[in-house]
């Protein structure tokens, strides 16, 4: 009897501590006045925004940051499991932009169009834009990115090739770039041409758009397809082709593309401002960097976006929550520390104007005039993924055409396809 | 897997014939209810069987008729999610490929693996030796044996060199809609068959030695020792690994995922990979429940179709 008494009484202590680690803490901090505790949910290494919540603490000593990671593969599912749960346990979190309508349709999402006009001030207009959703501002853009072209100089040396420069003005076209690769194809380089997305919609955007094929999704409720157009359809083709054509290899998947061109094995690698320090450190050649190109007669498009932050509609600390946002993205400081710990770039354009030099000296000489290109591309020639409660069914879909044809599918018929099944996903959504 | 009758040591085998073994001194209350006392021993198996298993299973089927749509609220579909799945050609290309997938690959692999078996339980030099280089896939976690193959199949990868050594012309591999479940099956295999070859190894070796004497006086040779001994005295072994193997190929995602992503054209599309995609990329949970519901009927109906035609042979 004492025996079962004793199994008894464990049981029930092992019980409470199970329904201890369920019961969240109650403590979020005092309400509304902007004091005490703002969780912060991310993708990133606790050590990359190390900087700037110590910054922002330094400055509101009465608010502590309390941030925590879930990996950027389970970014997405997680939010949508406990934002669906309004869970008031996340105050702010981080938004990968094409996902802020979805998001903001769902209801996860502070309005905070009364920040509008600062916020305006501070970043490019691609970056204004892309947080606007339903005629109100739901977040605010604390990084950015773009593409450029790096190339393999001595490869294009050998082939009698004129490397290109990083001045906007002599912008190649993709014509001239394929061109130059296969000279340097013939000349013994293995590949002339290499993506680092190779199957991304983020990076074959601007080919569709500088031939006029649009974003791909078009109608007043940004639920229409649009990607059978003959820009998309040519994109596509001269796309299919580079990899038909031996120009650029089949089979290399996302993670192994940068290592293509540090081992000297591509001629030209379209990329992004984290490859600068990558290939200061790591290639051993004479590589340099120029804008990325555009099609013969067609507009110049370069990719752009990155994450913005946001308030949760739950959260019970949103004054304290407002804070760290504005400090992040709309306070040059507080945007140049969120960059401290990583290769990014920051929305603020005053704290990238203090950050572009500084990736420019990593670069070293091969780097040369990388901020003012960086500069150039963001305020002038970048076009911003779909705002789309659909986006993430499109993209989708789309990637995986990409990749098909890629393969050698018809882009035609496969583009086609494509716009099928994003059709059958959308009608889910209404 | 522990028996009560093993605690007596030398009378553990006569106790075996008179069970179930009275307890030594059985309370009141005991011998009143014995299915309460067995109930609550069981319990923990029970309830860890309820809520693990068929409560989710349960949730998938009820969810499964059900839609959620962003814009548009939840409501009552009957068995909509199922009829649209029938007609639509992504899922009709999944189940497809699906279907040819078992069928290829589990004679291939379980032959393999009872080829193997039969070659590494012969007295040869080093067989022990090669026999562990066979399981050591096994060591290695799927989604770094997929990533490893990724290489192995690149275009300039080592599978190409090999070719090359041999003097034939260099393949596609996974960029192709030809080659890409083939290339899939063949990595699986290099995972898997030295797994199920070593159950295989351990029923040959339950087989008596004497037998394969009396054969060899009788003067049958090796081949028919081989179909006449080992293949039926083997086939209890042979029937789990079948079953097991046929599940887990059912349930294959890690190198889809990471290798072709269902592609080219679909080719590689596996019913797990069509759910996940579903589920997960698309958000449409409900239409994937479905799916898991569908891909569950498939196992069941294969299973059971595979243990009734062992039966029939005994």
């Amino acid at each position: 009897m004492k025996r079962s008494r004793a199994l008894l009484l464990a049981g029930v202590a092992a019980s409470a501590v199970l329904l201890a680690g369920c019961s969240a803490p109650a403590d979020s901090g005092s309400a509304g006045d902007g004091s005490g505790t703002v969780r912060f949910l991310g993708p990133e290494d606790p050590a990359t925004f190390a900087p700037v919540i110590a910054a922002f603490e330094a400055e509101h000593p009465d608010i502590t940051i309390d941030y925590t990671q879930v990996p950027f593969d389970q970014y997405s599912s997680t939010l949508q499991q406990r934002l669906g749960a309004k869970d008031d346990t996340i105050d702010v979190y981080a938004v990968d932009q094409p996902n802020l309508s979805q998001l903001a349709a769902q209801g996860f999402l502070e309005d905070l169009s009364d920040l509008s006009d600062e916020a305006k001030a501070a970043t490019s207009s691609a970056q204004f834009e892309i947080n606007q959703y339903d005629g109100k501002m739901w977040a605010l853009s604390v990084w950015n990115s773009t593409q450029m072209l790096f190339f393999n100089r001595d490869a294009l040396a050998a082939a009698g090739v004129e490397a290109p420069t990083a001045d906007p003005a002599a912008r190649w076209t993709w014509e001239q770039t394929a061109d130059a690769g296969r000279a340097a194809q013939a000349a013994g380089t293995q590949y002339g041409l290499l993506l680092e997305q190779v199957e991304a919609y983020y990076q074959l955007q601007p080919l569709a758009e500088s031939l006029g094929g649009g974003s791909g999704i078009t109608g007043d409720d940004m639920l229409t397809v649009d990607v059978t157009n003959d820009g998309w359809q040519q994109a596509m083709a001269w796309y299919g082709d580079t990899f038909e054509s031996g120009l650029s290899p089949r089979g290399v998947g996302g993670f192994q593309t940068a290592p293509v061109f540090i081992d000297g094995n591509v001629a030209f690698f379209v990329g992004g401002p984290w490859d600068v320090g990558r290939f200061a450190s790591d290639a051993t050649f004479d590589w340099g960097v120029a804008p990325m190109p555009y099609f013969e007669g067609g507009e110049v498009a370069t990719p752009t976006g990155s994450w913005s932050w946001g308030v949760n509609t739950a959260s019970k600390n949103k004054d304290a929550a407002r804070a760290f946002i504005e400090f992040a993205a709309l306070d040059p400081a507080g945007a140049l520390a969120t960059t401290e710990a990583t290769t990014i770039i920051p929305s603020n354009t005053e704290a990238a104007a203090k950050y572009l030099p500084g990736l420019e000296e990593l670069g070293g000489e091969h780097a040369a005039g990388v901020a003012d290109l960086i500069t150039y591309e963001i305020e002038e020639t970048a076009v911003p993924r779909p705002v789309s409660v659909g986006y993430v069914q499109f993209e989708s879909a789309m990637n995986t055409a990409f990749a098909d044809i890629r393969n050698g599918s018809d882009p035609a018929a496969r583009l086609e396809q494509a716009t099928t099944q994003i059709q059958d996903a959308w009608k889910k959504l209404r | 897997m522990t028996t009560p009758t093993t605690r007596a040591g030398a009378d553990s085998r006569a106790r075996r014939a008179v069970r179930p073994a009275p307890p030594a001194r059985p309370t009141r209350r005991g011998r009143r209810h014995p299915a309460l006392i067995a109930l609550a021993f069981l319990a923990p198996a029970l309830i860890a069987l309820l809520v693990l298993r068929l409560a989710p299973a349960a949730v998938a089927l009820w969810d499964s008729l059900f839609r959620t749509s962003l814009l548009g609220g939840t409501q009552f579909v009957a068995l909509g999610n199922y009829l649209e799945l029938f007609g639509n050609p992504d899922f009709q290309n999944a189940l497809l490929v699906t279907l040819v997938f078992t069928i290829l690959i589990n004679p291939l692999q379980v032959a393999t693996a009872f080829l193997l078996a039969v070659l590494y339980t012969r007295k040869a030099a080093g067989s022990k030796i090669w026999r562990s280089l066979v399981i050591l896939p096994i060591a290695v976690p799927p989604a770094v044996s997929a990533v490893i193959w990724s290489v192995i199949y690149r275009p300039d990868g080592l599978a190409n060199a090999f070719l090359d050594l041999l003097g034939l012309p260099a393949q596609p591999f996974l960029t192709s809609p030809q080659q890409a479940l083939a290339s899939i099956m063949v990595l699986l295999s290099w995972i898997g068959v030295g797994y199920w070859m070593m159950f295989l190894i351990a029923g040959i070796n339950d087989i008596p030695r004497s037998y394969y004497e009396a054969a060899s006086l009788d003067g049958a040779s090796a081949w028919r020792q081989l179909w006449t001994i080992t293949f039926p005295l083997v086939r209890r072994p042979l029937a789990f690994v079948l079953v097991a193997d046929t599940v887990s190929n059912l349930l294959v995602f890690a190198p889809v995922q990471i290798l072709t992503k269902g592609g080219p054209e679909g080719s590689t599309n596996l019913l797990m990979y069509d759910i996940f995609t579903r589920a997960y990329t698309l958000g449409d949970l409900n239409t994937a429940q479905a799916e898991v519901v569908i891909l569950v009927l498939i196992t069941l109906v294969i299973v059971a179709l595979q243990f009734r035609l062992l039966r029939s042979e005994d």
